[in-house]
């Protein structure tokens, strides 16, 4: 729980056409190739995604538990796995790991976005010891109770996709460390619905993401402007 | 006292019994030093395989059940056959599982008999563990359960549950494939044909007890004088709520004269 | 020697003759204890049949239990009610048949509990073919299957044999009976048919059956899976039950 607390932020929004989740990212140099690998941010099967606050190498473990379940109710069923289910298979796996001695927890937090046909749209979040809740808006990692509060204050019923997006960047822009957010520091990504009705996860890339920051970081001093 | 320790000692120095004297004139094929005598036969695999086939009696047989207003009737033959040979006239073919429940055994004899006395354990196990009686649905449940987990393993069963339970009359039939059926009248065994005409011929839901006991009787009786591998005596029983009572043992040959009395 | 893809092939072309499925059976020893197993006969003389319509589909079967030559019983069940909005019917060796779809039906209300949705009809159909190939390999369940049910108010069968074979179809039917009703489906079926279209096509087949087959059935039962459920739709029966 420690190390969830200290672990980069993660943030998700649920809105009525989507799921949008943010990450921060800790790791940063020049010489990390970053256009091709996320850090946080994992497709586990073609309807959902999953942000991680915590130990990366913990996460990959569950990470490849979570995709073979998924694909494996897929052999079973020949549908994709509801999201509930595949939410709840993982957190089954990490209750094991609290209950008996001689090994340690998994020291991860999850916040799960996907779509399935019997609800919809869904936001999940799961912490180390294996409880989880549906969420329409949460936050993982540092400084998760700042967030929540911001998320609470902001999020609307109705809240659209570019609003939820917006809401997002700002969560992140208030409770990362950093003064001004850059492309670099953080990762956003997104699972909607295209015409057709499949289930399309995004990732946006650097050149996606620039404009979105620097309204984000012009809204944010516009509000200092205003309040001082 | 000195214990005999001599069937502990080798061949060569333990000192013959008297059995084993004999067995020297007896001619052993096989590998030297086997000291059990085989069949003196070529194959002895196949040989094995036939008689084993040859000792499961009671492949001929005709037992039939049934329910109504007043309970159930179980009636069954008596003669155990392997192959041509009738080798008893005396069995007895209704196998009393508790009070309130009979099976029947058609096909296998031992594979019905342990089996069914493997359910009775199984039912007083339920009694004791759940403070009432086992349905007949449960009972007969239990007994294909067992028999589908052991489906395709050479058992051969052809066996009516009868019985009363808090329902009333109750009656299923369970085989070797697992086939589990309720009904109101069954007849298995070779000669089960023979009787199946009579019981469905004579049968009412409210025959009278003495009816009910007589058409059972009658039913067994034409089927072994029809079928060459039924015979012995007719037996009769008669399950009511109090549980089930043998009403009548009849020799078939008595029957006969009773039912065709010489002229 | 013929291998063991070999035989399915030639045992599904010639499902059913008995004595030519022996023959194989006997040439393939790596496979004779299994295959011997089956009563092909008992389980081809068992008839079923499924027919979709507008809305609803609608399953038939035969009523008799039989052992050897002998009707034991009349007033069989073989479509058992997976769901409030699923069927399944099904021929075989009465154990297996009784066995596989109470196993069936226990598996599906498991997952709905646990999960607080059912699962599908497409993933039902899905997961029994995935518990019948399982068994295949060791001690198969012999019987075959549809698979009937509604979702948001669409219907869909799917045809299940005892190889786990699965269609997604509109019309089906297993056994002896198939010979006669498959050409007679084939040739009425239409899209959205009405359930009274669908019951006069159901007579047609089993008038076709009891005029032409020699082992026909005399009872049958008829359910419907629709909007409303299941429920039972009709009988038609020459004999009377025991």
């Amino acid at each position: 729980m420690e190390a969830i607390s200290h672990a980069g932020a993660a943030v998700g929004v649920l809105s009525k056409e989507g799921v949008v989740l943010a990450a921060e990212k800790k790791i940063m140099s020049k010489l990390l190739e970053t256009s091709k690998t996320t850090e946080k941010m994992y497709k586990l099967d073609e309807h959902i995604a999953a942000a991680v606050a915590g130990i990366t190498a913990d996460a990959n473990i569950l990470i490849n538990a979570a995709r073979l379940a998924a694909q494996r109710y897929m052999f079973t069923y020949d549908e994709p796995m509801p999201c509930e289910q595949l939410c709840q298979h993982l957190c089954d796996t990490k209750q094991g790991y609290t209950q008996f001695g001689g090994l340690r927890p998994f020291g991860v937090s999850f916040l799960f976005a996907g779509w399935d046909k019997h609800f919809g749209f869904q936001l999940y979040q799961s912490d180390p010891s294996g409880n989880y809740g549906g969420w329409k808006a949460t936050a993982i990692g540092a400084n998760n109770q700042a967030a929540q509060s911001i998320l609470r204050q902001d999020y609307k019923e109705d809240i659209s996709m570019d609003e939820a997006l917006k809401l997002v960047v700002k969560v992140l822009n208030k409770t990362m460390d950093s003064t001004a957010l850059t492309a670099d520091k953080l990762e956003l990504s997104s699972v909607t619905r295209d015409a057709s009705g499949k289930v399309v996860y995004h990732v946006y890339t650097e050149e996606e993401l620039t404009p979105i920051l620097e309204a984000a970081n012009a809204a944010a001093a516009a509000a200092e402007e205003s309040s001082s | 006292m000195k214990l005999d320790l001599s069937a502990l000692l080798p061949d060569s120095i333990r000192p013959k019994a008297p059995i084993d004297a004999a067995l020297d004139d007896v001619h052993l094929p096989g590998p030297t030093g086997a000291n059990f005598p085989l069949p003196d036969v070529a194959d002895v695999d196949s040989f094995e395989r036939q008689v084993v086939e040859m000792v499961k009696p009671s492949h001929g047989t005709t037992t039939l059940s049934f329910i109504f207003q007043g309970g159930v009737i179980v009636a069954v033959d008596s003669r155990a056959s392997m192959g041509p040979y009738i080798s008893s006239q005396t069995v007895k073919k209704v196998i009393e599982i508790n009070p309130y429940l009979l099976g029947t055994m058609a096909g296998g004899a031992a594979d019905c008999q342990f089996w069914q006395r493997n359910l009775g354990i199984q039912c007083r196990l339920h009694e004791l563990n759940n403070k009432e009686r086992i349905s007949v649905a449960g009972a007969s449940k239990l007994l294909a359960n067992t028999l589908f987990s052991y489906r395709g393993m050479g058992l051969s069963m052809g066996t009516m549950v009868a019985g009363w339970d808090h329902k009333g009359p109750s009656l299923y039939y369970v085989d070797s494939e697992a086939q589990r059926i309720k009904g109101e009248r069954f007849s298995v065994g070779s000669g089960s044909v023979f009787a199946m005409g009579i019981l469905d011929q004579g049968y009412r839901w409210d025959l009278s007890d003495e009816e009910a006991r007589e058409l059972g009787r009658r039913a067994i009786y034409h089927a072994t004088f029809r079928d060459a591998m039924s015979g012995g005596t007719v037996s009769v029983y008669h399950v009511t709520k109090d549980g089930w009572v043998k009403v009548s043992g009849d020799d078939v040959g008595e029957l006969h004269y009773h039912y065709y009395p010489a002229e | 020697m013929i291998d063991d893809a070999g035989v399915h092939v030639i045992l599904t072309s010639i499902h059913n003759s008995p004595l030519a499925l022996f023959c194989i059976t006997f040439f393939t020893t790596g496979n004779f204890v299994l295959f011997l197993r089956f009563n092909y006969l008992g389980s081809t003389m068992d008839c079923l049949f499924g027919i979709s319509g507008d809305g609803f589909v609608v399953i038939g079967a035969d009523t008799s239990a039989n052992q050897s030559i002998v009707r034991m019983k009349t007033g069989e069940d073989k479509i058992c009610e997976l769901d409030q909005y699923k069927l399944m019917g099904a021929v075989g060796d009465g154990g297996d048949r009784v066995q596989f779809t109470e196993f069936v039906k226990a598996n599906l209300s498991l997952y709905a509990f646990r999960n607080g949705v059912p699962l599908s009809t497409h993933a039902a159909a899905n997961y029994t073919r995935g518990e019948l190939a399982t068994a295949l390999r060791k001690g198969p369940y012999n019987c075959n299957l549809l698979v009937a049910g509604i979702d948001d108010g669409q219907p869909s069968l799917y045809f299940l044999d005892y190889l786990a074979t699965l269609h997604k179809m509109n019309c089906a039917a297993h056994g002896y009976c198939a010979m006669f009703m498959n050409s007679l489906f084939d040739k009425h079926w239409v899209p959205g048919m009405s359930v009274e279209e669908v019951m006069k096509l159901v007579d047609l087949g089993i008038a076709e059956v009891r005029a032409r087959l020699v082992v026909a059935p005399p009872n049958f039962l008829i359910k419907i899976v629709d909007k409303d459920g299941v429920r039972v739709l009709a009988e038609r029966k020459t004999a009377t039950e025991n």
